[in-house]
């Protein structure tokens, strides 16, 4: 046998012998992917280090070998994003979202049959999952949130306002009249500061018996621009305007945020959320805060509530996992840790959260009595599932009022016109 | 001279192909997809039906698409002469041979034209917050009262020109620049044998030479004042009110927050045709930067 020969056949075997090696590892990999898989999850924000659901993640990862990819779209931009990535057929195994009615339900598997949904709380469910009439359940809670008052304890005391009790509650003219005094003895720029969000100027309007529409038999009527509604709004604009509000929130034109302007010890008394609650807790150092009990406007108290909650859409690859998952998180010990660190409102039976901190627990006993105060009127707007027909909309036409482009009349009026033709509602 | 011409042509064709194939993927293709659109209920989703021309009579009856394009059109024509004579003065005046620094001062003008405009936005939000901006805060330390820039239009309205006018003179001007170290010096030293002043040989020379450039940046700021789009989402995200909401915001609100693709793509169609008939008009009275000659 030439050398040529000897060699060229050493060089064949070599090449097998190569072959074979990645055969193995090949085989080695496939077999390391059905133990480890990745589990895709869609967030509405980058999670940071405190992030409990992020958090949640990642304990499940480590304790169970599996990997995680997070996805981050706004809850916005979801709206639009999540049907592209259908179809794309690229979904993430798991979304969390607030606005899961709006994001093509028919594509959400039915989690009824695939764990035990009678642990959560039937009222905190239908809420967070906007869904009044089907049996399904296409979302498993994870946050449970409510509109709520906070409030500067510093300038409080400066102003010498007593803050309001669960027992004894502020009236709106009491909560606007303080709002006055705290801008001017307070020693803050503004009295009353709400999130440049409909949910949150519409506790004004529930408080005082107005709605988006009303019942009538099976369909809807438009209500949204009654007296009621229009005195409402009319206050809300004269606040602004008065200065006791910082009027350049909700005319638009900036970028500006009433939760700094509260951080920063600027703002006496600021409607927002619970979600809120943990990063102020984070953040606020310059002063005491607190939270007291919504003020009872000409009807009633008012909150609203929501939340986000886990879905799996049908065409997710892991399904499978993403069941896991939940199953995982919600077991007593891993709920328990998740409800600590978010500091959140329980969604689930018989679990609650008590922070160990005296004042932050006197803050929660506030806000779980809250819970009383969602209206019928909401939850009646909630059922017509309104949003479905048009959205930000309604803020556009507040912002527009508050601006001045627009009388408060004006704007309802216009909003109640668009409702009216796009729901086929009677405006009544 | 057959075989000549016939290469020519091959040339011709090979040489405009590249171009050409990107314009139609990209332009092309999404044109026809769009006017297609506009005559559907598209939601983006799973509804598509043919609709008519429903969508344009909407459009065309459209109280806020009207109020929308008219916004568009004063903001284009309030700040056309700052976009086309500031690059032009600057263009000068960094050209010519008394002034120093000139490389440093080029720099820092064309920086702001290598950011983007949600960039520039975030900027410009740092500059003019209401409560917490830079300007605001100078002013109060000298004892004057915060201006409320965000609850003005007018005010809104000026901040945004100045921000678009910031990020797009340094383009501009290196555009001018070229074009100003193209005329003949042989102009100009006749003109200093003739006992021109400075401020002639602007008027009477460089100027008038410099209009092919000058057409090019009055139809290019034109289009790009017509289209601002991301500074304003950047800056005052349309308000107050609906102050700065210009038609292509407009028309973006209508597509994607509320999912009426085919309204947004007829308002796009109608946008396209005026637009196409300003530019067309400029070309006319302006010869196409050709009269010159």
């Amino acid at each position: 046998m030439s050398m040529k020969k000897i060699a060229s056949l050493l060089g064949v075997a070599a090449v097998l012998v190569g072959l074979s090696a990645c055969g193995n590892s090949n085989k080695k990999t496939s077999s390391d992917a059905k133990e480890s898989k990745t589990l895709t999850v869609l967030l509405s924000e980058e999670p940071s280090k405190t992030n409990a659901l992020n958090n949640a993640f990642k304990k499940w990862a480590k304790e169970t070998g599996n990997k995680l990819k997070t996805v981050v779209i706004p809850y916005d931009d979801q709206l639009t994003k999540f049907p592209l990535m259908l179809k794309n057929k690229d979904v993430p195994d798991i979304v969390a979202t607030t606005r899961l009615m709006m994001l093509y339900p028919d594509e959400f598997t039915d989690l009824s049959k695939k764990m035990d949904t009678s642990i959560f709380d039937e009222k905190a469910l239908k809420v967070i999952n906007q869904d009044y009439t089907d049996t399904k359940v296409l979302g498993a809670p994870n946050q449970y949130t409510l509109s709520c008052y906070f409030y500067n304890k510093d300038a409080f005391k400066k102003a010498g306002i007593t803050a309001p009790t669960v027992d004894n509650p502020w009236t709106l003219d009491e909560l606007y009249a303080n709002a006055e005094r705290l801008k001017r003895d307070g020693d803050v720029k503004y009295g009353l500061a709400v999130d440049f969000s409909r949910a949150r100027y519409d506790n004004l309007m529930y408080s005082n018996g107005g709605s988006m529409v009303k019942k009538d038999g099976k369909t809807f009527d438009v209500t949204i621009n009654s007296n009621k509604n229009v005195k409402t709004l009319q206050k809300f604009i004269s606040l602004n305007k008065s200065g006791v509000m910082p009027e350049v929130i909700w005319t638009g034109g900036s970028s500006d945020n009433p939760a700094d302007y509260f951080k920063n010890g600027d703002v006496g008394i600021y409607l927002s959320g619970t979600w809120n609650y943990e990063p102020l807790n984070t953040d606020v150092s310059k002063f005491d805060f607190g939270v007291m009990p919504s003020p009872k406007g000409s009807e009633q108290q008012s909150v609203i509530s929501g939340g986000s909650s886990l879905a799996i859409p049908k065409s997710a690859k892991n399904s499978k996992l993403a069941v896991q998952f939940l199953k995982w998180l919600y077991k007593d010990k891993n709920l328990k840790e998740y409800l600590t660190n978010d500091k959140g409102i329980s969604f689930v039976k018989d679990v609650s959260y008590v922070d160990k901190d005296p004042d932050v627990a006197a803050d929660y006993k506030i806000l779980q009595s809250e819970l009383d105060h969602v209206t019928d009127q909401f939850l009646v707007d909630e059922q017509s599932q309104w949003r479905n027909y048009l959205d930000n909309e309604y803020r556009d036409y507040l912002k527009q009022a508050v601006s001045g482009e627009m009388s408060a009349k004006g704007a309802l009026d216009a909003f109640a016109q668009d409702l009216s033709k796009k729901s086929d509602w009677a405006v009544k | 001279m057959q075989k000549r011409k016939n290469r020519m042509s091959h040339a011709f064709w090979m040489l405009i192909f590249p171009s050409g194939l990107l314009f139609f993927v990209f332009f092309i293709i999404p044109l026809i997809l769009n006017i297609i659109l506009s005559f559907t209920n598209y939601d983006g989703w799973k509804t598509m039906n043919f609709i008519g021309l429903s969508n344009y009579q909407e459009a065309l009856t459209d109280s806020r698409f009207y109020s929308a394009l008219l916004k568009t059109f004063i903001y284009a024509i309030v700040n056309l002469p700052f976009k086309v004579i500031i690059p032009l003065l600057l263009a000068v005046l960094l050209t010519s041979d008394k002034v120093k620094f000139k490389t440093f001062s080029r720099t820092a003008i064309y920086i702001p034209v290598l950011l983007s405009s949600l960039v520039v936005g975030i900027t410009i939000n740092w500059m003019f917050s209401q409560e917490y901006g830079l300007i605001n805060f100078l002013i109060q330390q000298l004892g004057g009262q915060p201006v409320a820039w965000g609850r003005q239009p007018a005010l809104a309205t000026f901040i945004i020109s100045l921000a678009s006018t910031w990020a797009s003179t340094g383009f501009y001007m290196i555009i001018y620049i070229g074009a100003i170290n193209n005329i003949s010096h042989d102009v100009y030293e006749a003109a200093e044998i003739d006992g021109v002043s400075a401020w002639q040989r602007l008027l009477k020379i460089t100027i008038p030479l410099l209009m092919p450039t000058t057409f090019l940046v009055t139809l290019l700021s034109t289009v790009n004042l017509l289209k601002e789009y991301a500074l304003i989402q950047g800056v005052t995200q349309g308000g107050p009110g609906t102050s700065t909401t210009f038609v292509i915001q407009y028309i973006f609100d209508k597509g994607f927050n509320q999912s009426l693709y085919g309204y947004a793509a007829a308002m796009s169609v109608v946008i396209m045709i005026i637009f196409a008939v300003i530019a067309f008009i400029q070309f006319k009275v302006n010869e196409g930067g050709e009269f010159t000659k």
